[in-house]
């Protein structure tokens, strides 16, 4: 008993003519043809790398920005500070539904936001007596004396002149000293050092830093400046007019429309990933799939690539089935 | 000399296709894209139709075998 074909599953056997083909030959050429593209494109339209930015930049162009962030990361209203896994166990960080993925995975990359990004870069500015001294007072004090220092200082007018943070507040203890001071030392380009410090001579790690700019306004305006923001399709942008990521269309769409970017926005790194991750599913499976796989014999575009096969198939048929007479 | 002429490249290229200039970008309701994305995008659609249409080489000297 013969089994019955099926159109979407099986291939017909080939009873024509074979022909010899230089598959390495065509390899090589396509090679060599798209290597020399490569090249070629990535000279003329790759973007220029820019340089980092750092916090003595941001410090210098934006102060109070700058001085506004320290106090949001000394008191742990900033976004790191409240972000949860990977950093700290403050929320339990991206999750899909039940699934709290960043939970199960953990604190690996542990990040103090008060201790690693104000205090303990204060400790290491040498000959500060009066810091010390506040340090000292700061470690020493409960934490409901903390928060009234820190709630004081925030009810307080910030300024900045000649180099220098000013607040208005009073009874804030030694948080005024920190900002302040935290401020110059970045002005000066040791805070950039510090946070990068314990990491090798030639570290690549620049974690810590760029998360103290990410919890800042400047970074985020420098990025929307450039087209580079999340809600402007920026996965897929370059700087200036040079072609950016184009393949990632689909990935950063989703950012872009609701739930994602409404009900999901607290995790649309997971739910977006867990889509594409189900779409990359689908595509790897297609084969496997009743309808979506007989779709290319549906549109029949085979026929177009391969039109010269069919045309000659249907003269010969024709041929048989009218033979010319004699 | 050879880092001459390539820089007078960059520049003549450069004045044709100013890609350092702010981006220009296309923006239909909530689709945001640079100009620059949507002419790669025309030009792998391009490529994609080219594919599909311009006959294989070496069809004709296959056909005379045939003969």
């Amino acid at each position: 008993m013969t089994r019955r074909f099926r159109p979407d599953v099986d291939a017909p056997i080939y009873k024509g003519r074979y022909y010899p083909y230089d598959i390495l030959k065509e390899g090589t050429i396509a090679l060599v043809v798209v290597s020399l593209l490569v090249v070629v494109c990535a000279t003329l339209f790759g973007s220029p790398d820019e340089p980092a930015v750092t916090l003595k930049q941001w410090s210098t162009a934006q102060p109070l920005d700058f001085a506004s962030t320290a106090l949001a990361e000394l008191d742990g209203s900033s976004g790191v500070a409240g972000y949860g896994p990977p950093y700290n166990h403050n929320a339990d960080g991206q999750q899909i539904g039940p699934l709290t993925l960043a939970k199960w995975m953990g604190v690996h990359i542990p990040v103090n936001a008060a201790e690693d990004f104000v205090l303990l870069p204060l400790t290491t500015l040498p000959d500060e007596p009066t810091l010390s001294a506040g340090l000292q007072e700061w470690a020493a004090a409960s934490d409901a004396q903390r928060t009234t220092w820190l709630n004081a200082y925030a009810k307080g007018t910030m300024t900045f002149s000649a180099g220098v943070i000013y607040d208005t507040a009073t009874g804030d203890g030694p948080v005024g000293l920190f900002i302040t001071d935290l401020t110059s030392m970045a002005r000066t380009g040791a805070l950039d050092a510090d946070l990068i410090a314990g990491r090798g001579y030639y570290t690549t790690d620049y974690t810590k830093p760029l998360l103290f700019l990410a919890d800042g306004q400047w970074f985020g305006q420098l990025a929307t400046a450039q087209h580079l923001g999340g809600e402007q399709w920026g996965m897929m942008n370059e700087e200036g007019n040079y072609p950016g990521q184009a393949w990632l269309w689909l990935y950063t769409m989703w950012y872009q429309v609701p739930p994602y970017n409404s009900s999901w926005s607290a995790n649309a790194d997971a739910m977006v990933w867990a889509t594409m991750m189900v779409l990359t599913a689908i595509l790897a499976l297609l084969p496997f799939i009743p309808g979506l796989r007989s779709v290319p014999r549906w549109t029949r575009v085979y026929r177009l690539i391969w039109r010269e096969h069919y045309r000659d198939e249907a003269q010969r048929n024709a041929a048989v089935k009218d033979p010319p007479s004699a | 000399m050879k880092g001459e002429h390539v820089a007078a490249l960059y520049a003549l290229f450069g004045a044709l296709v100013p890609l350092t200039s702010p981006g220009h970008y296309i923006q239909w309701h909530w689709i945001q894209i640079s100009v620059a994305n949507v002419v790669v995008i025309f030009l792998m659609i391009v490529t994609f139709i080219a594919a599909l249409l311009l006959p294989f080489p070496g069809r004709r000297r296959r056909r005379g075998d045939d003969k």
